[in-house]
């Protein structure tokens, strides 16, 4: 065998770094496996984070499987019969490597310190200065989302609130804040074209909030295993012009206040 | 090398053996069966009890291939569509334009069960039970009680789901594959619903050990007629929802006051079941249609040997009994829908299967010496109803949530 295991452990990196390039480069059968299109105001910086956090990983990833693999190659048992000698410790090696690691820490979290305060902390405001109140309360269930617009009022827990399942629609160009929350067990709320992701915990509500830039239909899904129909809690959010909102709210509130029966 | 020997011998042996799963079959319905045979005081053989299956068989295909029972007169293909039955039936799979196929199994089967009786995987978990079709009752429709429900109140179920159950909505399917699986719904409902019939003829009109007379056109004519004469009436069944006048805020409140009037009334008497403070708390002993079918447990309570009864029916593959609560309806939650107009067909038909029962609807005119309710009546239940969410309950000023971490 000898070498053979070297060559294996090459494979690591270069397989790993291959499918990566595959995947970016979107030739079958990796096609739509990258980022989903990209239709909000913040994802650019999401996106370049993570883009960023992958090279610095992905460099380190490399390095360590070359160097594994050298280690192979070069002290393969069959080919050596120095005797083994050991070092009792090499303190500034380890210095190195604790403070090197430490220090890119350091880099990443003061670097990424605004964006994940723009997108978790500070709630967008309006030109007047006040902070948007959500425009819908989404509520994961097992296994679908239930979703409750403020109506006219402005205020989610009116009588005249909307109710969808599983069917969001919001205005584009507009910042647009959700709260949401979980009637049974943790969920998380994923809009992955626009780039929000968050864990949904039962008891807790919390507050996503985007601007959408692009309209068309995309999807909701549910991002924590949260049982056996996980797979299926599918949601649709259709971004539309603000008369199209409108007006398909308008629809929406007079299907919700039927009095008579409708023919079909 | 020896391993090697090893792994060959594991792969001939996966060969041989297979990994494939038996193929889906329908049940019969054993605690129907046993309360039949109790009822009739007779015992079913093994060779009747074959025979039922087999003519449930021959007039309606196996879970991989359905059919609609041949022969003319039945009416059976304005009710179901045999192109329909063949999307939403079957193993999941596609063919090869990618039309998707066995959508039941896909969706419905892991708590419906592929026979439709409501006893699928998860069903045990679930609270309450998924339903059971074989007895073609349905809660949620907009016919009188003991009707069918029509395409429509099956197509809003499966689009909208069922909130406070574990029914989820399937807005985001094909309305074609919408359309499939209500069919294949009502296709298990009918031959749910033709299994009963029989199983009564065997119990109740044959002598005992024998054979179920394989007679087409009895079959055809008596029982699968009557039973689908009952979905195919369905449509002209859609009960009369008088509009709801164009009453103004005041006049709204009016209502309201008159709805909480009448909820408390003797007329109405939702108190009864709802609570006194509308939580759902008042009658909560009770049990539906479903429980029920085997034995009335609402009286089976009160006996010495319940504890018989229970495990009888756990022995013959039921679930465990529960009792069926009256709505809190102080959630804003509303099984059946929340637009006024819904909530009017419940008050108005009753909720089968349930003991919600139907108002008695008494023309406009009628003078209070007359029992039943008025269109107008209902709709005062109906705002007084769905005040009810937003109504506080003590008299302490309200004031709103504060979340920890609103960040507000």
């Amino acid at each position: 065998m000898g070498r053979f295991w070297s060559l294996l452990f090459l494979l690591v990196p270069v397989l790993g770094v291959g499918s990566f390039a595959w995947a970016v480069a979107d030739i079958w059968p990796m096609r739509n496996h990258w980022l989903p299109e990209d239709i909000s105001v913040h994802g650019v910086v999401i996106d370049s984070l993570f883009n960023f956090i992958m090279y610095l990983t992905g460099v380190i990833f490399i390095a360590t499987g070359l160097a594994l693999f050298l280690f192979l190659w070069k002290y393969d048992a069959a080919r050596n019969t120095k005797p083994v000698s050991f070092v009792h410790g090499n303190h500034v090696l380890e210095i190195v490597w604790s403070v090197l690691p430490a220090a890119i820490l350091l880099f990443i979290a003061l670097y990424q310190m605004e964006p994940w305060s723009a997108s978790k902390l500070v709630r967008p405001t309006s030109p007047g200065g006040d902070i948007i109140p959500p425009i819908a309360e989404v509520t994961g269930r097992q296994f679908e989302w239930r979703i409750r617009y403020a109506g006219e009022d402005g205020q989610i827990g009116t009588p005249d609130d909307l109710f969808t399942v599983n069917d969001l629609h919001v205005p584009k160009d507009e910042p647009i804040v959700l709260a949401i929350k979980s009637r049974d067990v943790l969920h998380s709320f994923f809009l992955p074209n626009l780039r929000v992701k968050q864990d949904v915990v039962p008891g807790m509500k919390q507050y996503v909030w985007f601007t959408a830039t692009k309209n068309g239909a995309y999807d909701i899904v549910c991002a924590e295993l949260c049982g056996w129909g996980h797979y299926k809690m599918k949601g649709r959010i259709t971004v539309q012009d603000r008369e199209d909102y409108d007006r398909w709210f308008e629809q929406q509130q007079a299907e919700q206040n039927l009095t008579e029966l409708a023919s079909r | 090398m020896l391993w090697r020997r090893y792994f060959v011998t594991l792969i001939l042996l996966a060969a041989v053996g297979g990994c494939d799963s038996p193929s889906a079959k329908f049940e019969l319905s054993l605690p129907y069966l046993r309360k039949q045979e109790k009822d009739a005081s007779t015992e079913f053989t093994l060779d009747q009890r074959q025979g039922l299956a087999d003519i449930l068989a021959a007039l309606f295909g196996t879970p991989d291939a359905p059919y609609i029972p041949a022969g003319g007169g039945t009416g059976i293909e304005e009710v179901l569509d045999a192109s329909k039955l063949r999307m939403a039936a079957g193993a999941v799979s596609s063919d090869q334009e990618g039309a998707p196929h066995g959508l039941y199994r896909k969706h419905c089967a892991h708590c419906h069960g592929v026979t439709g009786d409501g006893m699928g995987p998860t069903a045990a978990f679930l609270n309450p039970y998924p339903r059971d079709y074989r007895m073609g009752v349905f809660k949620f429709k907009s016919t009188p009680k003991g009707g069918r429900p029509t395409d429509a109140d099956l197509h809003k179920t499966l689009v909208k789901g069922i909130p406070g159950t574990a029914m989820p909505s399937f807005r985001l399917l094909a309305d074609t594959e919408i359309d499939a699986l209500i069919d294949y719904v009502k296709y298990l409902s009918i031959r749910g619903e033709v299994e009963r019939q029989l199983a009564d003829e065997m119990a109740f009109e044959l002598d005992e050990g024998e054979q179920l007379e394989v007679s087409g056109e009895f079959l055809l004519e008596d029982v699968v007629t009557t039973v689908v004469d009952r979905w195919r009436m369905a449509d002209s069944q859609t009960s009369q929802v008088v509009k709801r006048p164009e009453w103004d805020e005041e006049e709204t409140l009016a209502s309201i006051h008159r709805g909480r009037e009448l909820f408390y009334g003797a007329v109405a008497n939702c108190v009864k079941c709802h609570g006194n403070t509308q939580l759902g708390d008042g009658q909560r002993d009770d049990y539906d249609d479903w429980s029920k079918d085997y034995e009335d447990l609402t009286k089976v309570i009160k006996r010495d040997d319940q504890k018989k009864v229970l495990s009888e029916l756990a022995a013959l593959g039921a679930l465990m009994p529960r009792n069926i609560h009256p709505r809190n309806l102080r959630e804003g939650v509303y099984r059946g829908g929340r637009r006024p107009v819904d909530l009017y067909l419940r008050i108005l038909n009753g909720i089968d299967g349930s003991p919600m029962p139907a108002a008695i609807l008494k023309p406009a005119d009628a003078g209070p010496e007359m029992k039943g309710l008025t269109s107008d009546d209902v709709w005062h239940l109906v705002d007084y109803v769905r005040s009810l969410p937003y109504e506080s309950l003590g008299t302490q000023a309200t004031h709103d949530r504060q979340y920890k971490r609103s960040r507000m």
